[in-house]
């Protein structure tokens, strides 16, 4: 008797925290338009805001063109916990909802759950990371390769061709940097003969003090013949640029190329110590995420490999509408205050 | 002391998981979007396989709450466990070997927590709160700081947490859950009929009591433990299992869940008191809240919120129940 009151009461509250949390006033029936759930790695991070932003514009297109379609934006309970990330599709193969849309923390572990969508008939489409399988619909993410051609062609052309270049390697194993450290070097190779790499072989590892550290280390043997730095991602070009700075040679002595932008990297653009940045357009991806999902459920046939494209983003064109979209992206037109 | 008696309370406790259970199920029902996307068949596969480690990791952790202690290191035994059946698998072990093995791994370590924690008294939980930061040194050490993919699967270790097979159907369930399920069995009758699990309810209600009684207490809770960390290492197992590759960084904060199931299960932190059945079902009533919460789309914040007061409301109902009892009364 007493259990079933405090039951009760239990029961109550619960009811009462999931009425109160209904976002959008869509909590009650699905309706008849299509149910598209969006997997992110996070969800506090603003990389994946945007890609939240992203859907919800495809979500109101969509809408609009007359195909009706709901977004469910999930991500793991435990922010880069594969484990919760798996037990999110899981749940939503349980739900059986009509698409999903996965940004995979990795490439191994959640192989078997996007095939087990398969086998449920729920068609997946891969965002941002690949996925060592091709049981999915398509993938759709930053080219970065291309990416990191566009930072070589960079350089090489501030360079006007000739001189002495390192570039600093992030992370053994991680599929993303390597790819873009591979770009950089074929576009030095290919279209700048003249331009010398000093380093191409040295890794910082995972975190900006390691970075650091690192730099330095580089700096001490070459910092006298150097002319310019190629970086793969957010923590090495920060600290890259702080090592240059420590050294004397920052402001355009040696040219430093970046890639992804943070606070402190578009602070060190904006005052001349940083010569440019490979910025990726995550609210393109999660819009073409979904867009790509729906025209596959629709019957269409998409590319199985879909670029989200890269911008070169530098002191003099960082004001532009275009790239201030990609540095400032409005996120409250699309997520509303609350996020 | 009458040994037979201890840890056998009233029904009403016994039953008050169950019921508990029964209330969020009742609750969901309750909810019509959720009646149709919760209870379906391939949904419940779905939850009973996100509960086997969380109520694996419980049965072994059901021993040590009942004996009065605590075991902290939980989750970074399964991730070192995960760890060592990737590396067992890469050096062409089979299946039985990866399991024994594994199993043997977290008992050592076990071992190590219960011996420390005998011979020299000290707190469980320091010793344990230790060992949790030494195991998860020691597999991100083993994985040289990286995940371990073997580069030749094996398929029976694979297929233990595999459900892709139907994923919309109730049967058939993963071995894993089988297995889980039969240990259960077992572990029931060890805790409730065994001589063992008698001595277990003894030292957990007074351990100089059980003393004088002429319970040999430390080598009894050297047993506790080593026993508790080798369910950690099959609970290890179905970890590398669901990930298909071993991840030292994997199952972290996990023995709070486990803690939390074994809690809401009717154990209680000063010992003496729980069961297998309970902690059981409190893992699989917190893997029901979370698939619940998840496919009605609640945000992941409300979500924490619910399974925290879940948590305090399950404990709770102890102290609260006398208090209604007497106000009831005195409003008659």
């Amino acid at each position: 008797m007493k259990s079933w009151l405090l039951g009760a009461a239990c029961a109550a509250l619960i009811l009462v925290a999931g009425c109160g949390s209904d976002p959008d006033g869509s909590g009650g029936s699905a309706g008849d338009g299509l149910e598209i759930v969006v997997i992110p790695k996070g969800t506090t991070h603003e990389f994946w805001k945007s890609i939240h932003a992203g859907a919800k514009k495809a979500e109101r297109e969509l809408n609009a063109a007359g195909q009706p379609v709901k977004i469910i934006w999930k991500g793991p309970l435990k922010e880069d916990d594969r484990d919760e990330q798996i037990k999110v599709v899981e749940n939503f193969i349980g739900r059986e909802v009509d698409g999903m849309v996965l940004a995979p923390l990795d490439e191994n572990a959640l192989v078997r759950p996007v095939e087990t969508a398969g086998k449920a008939k729920i068609p997946v489409v891969i965002i941002d990371s690949g996925l060592q399988s091709d049981k999915y619909a398509s993938f759709v993410a930053t080219d970065n390769y291309v990416g990191g051609r566009m930072g070589g062609e960079h350089l090489g052309e501030l360079l006007g061709g000739k001189g002495n270049v390192l570039m600093l390697r992030y992370a053994v194993g991680s599929a993303s940097t390597t790819k873009r450290e591979e770009g950089f070097l074929d576009a030095i190779k290919e279209k700048y003969p003249d331009i010398k790499v000093l380093s191409s072989d040295q890794y910082a590892g995972a975190t900006r003090d390691l970075a650091y550290t690192a730099s330095q280390n580089l700096l001490s043997r070459y910092g006298n013949e150097l002319n310019g730095v190629f970086c793969p991602n957010e923590s090495v070009t920060v600290s890259m640029t702080k090592a240059i700075r420590d050294l004397g040679k920052a402001g355009g002595n040696v040219k430093i190329v970046g890639f992804d932008t943070s606070v402190q990297s578009l602070r060190d653009l904006e005052a001349g110590d940083v010569q440019g940045l490979v910025v990726q357009n995550p609210i393109r991806m999660g819009y073409l995420g979904v867009k790509t999902l729906a025209s596959h459920i629709s019957g269409a046939k998409v590319e199985k490999r879909i670029d989200t494209g890269v911008a070169m983003v530098t002191k003099e064109n960082m004001s532009e509408p275009e790239i201030q979209e990609l540095l400032n992206p409005p996120l409250e037109e699309y997520l509303g205050e609350g996020n | 002391m009458n040994l037979a008696q201890l840890g056998s309370r009233d029904f009403l406790k016994a039953v008050r998981p169950f019921v508990g259970l029964f209330m969020v199920l009742l609750l969901f029902a309750m909810d019509a979007e959720l009646r149709s996307l919760f209870f379906k068949g391939g949904n419940f596969k779905t939850i009973l396989t996100q509960t086997v480690i969380v109520a694996i990791g419980a049965m072994g952790m059901t021993l040590v709450i009942v004996s009065g202690g605590i075991d902290l290191s939980a989750g970074s035994l399964v991730a070192l466990c995960s760890v060592v059946t990737a590396k067992l698998i890469e050096h062409g072990h089979g299946l039985a070997a990866v399991l024994a093995l594994t199993v043997l791994v977290g008992g050592l370590a076990g071992l190590a927590n219960g011996g420390i924690i005998a011979a020299f008294r000290m707190m469980p939980f320091i010793v344990t709160l230790g060992m949790m930061g030494i195991a998860r040194g020691i597999s991100k050490w083993l994985a040289d700081n990286q995940t371990v993919n073997p580069e030749v699967p094996l398929e029976s270790v694979n297929s233990l947490m595999d459900k892709s097979q139907s994923p919309l159907t109730f049967f058939p369930l993963p071995d894993g859950v089988w297995l889980a399920l039969g240990l259960a069995v077992v572990m029931t009758v060890v805790l409730r009929s065994s001589v063992f699990g008698r001595y277990v309810f003894a030292i957990g209600s007074n351990e100089d009591t059980a003393r004088l009684c002429g319970i040999r207490v430390n080598a009894n809770k050297i047993a506790i433990y080593a026993l508790a960390g080798a369910f950690f290492g099959l609970a290890g197992v179905m970890q590398f299992s669901r990930l298909t590759q071993g991840d030292p960084s994997v199952a972290i904060g996990l023995e709070l869940q486990i803690i939390a199931a074994v809690v809401i299960g009717g154990a209680s932190l000063s010992g003496g008191a729980g069961s297998i059945p309970g902690s059981v079902i409190g893992a699989f009533m917190m893997a029901c809240l979370a698939n619940g919460s998840s496919i009605k789309d609640w945000p992941n914040y409300m979500q924490e919120i619910i399974i925290g007061v879940v948590i305090i409301l399950a404990v709770g109902m102890d102290k609260v129940e006398p208090m209604l009892q007497r106000f009831i009364r005195r409003g008659k």
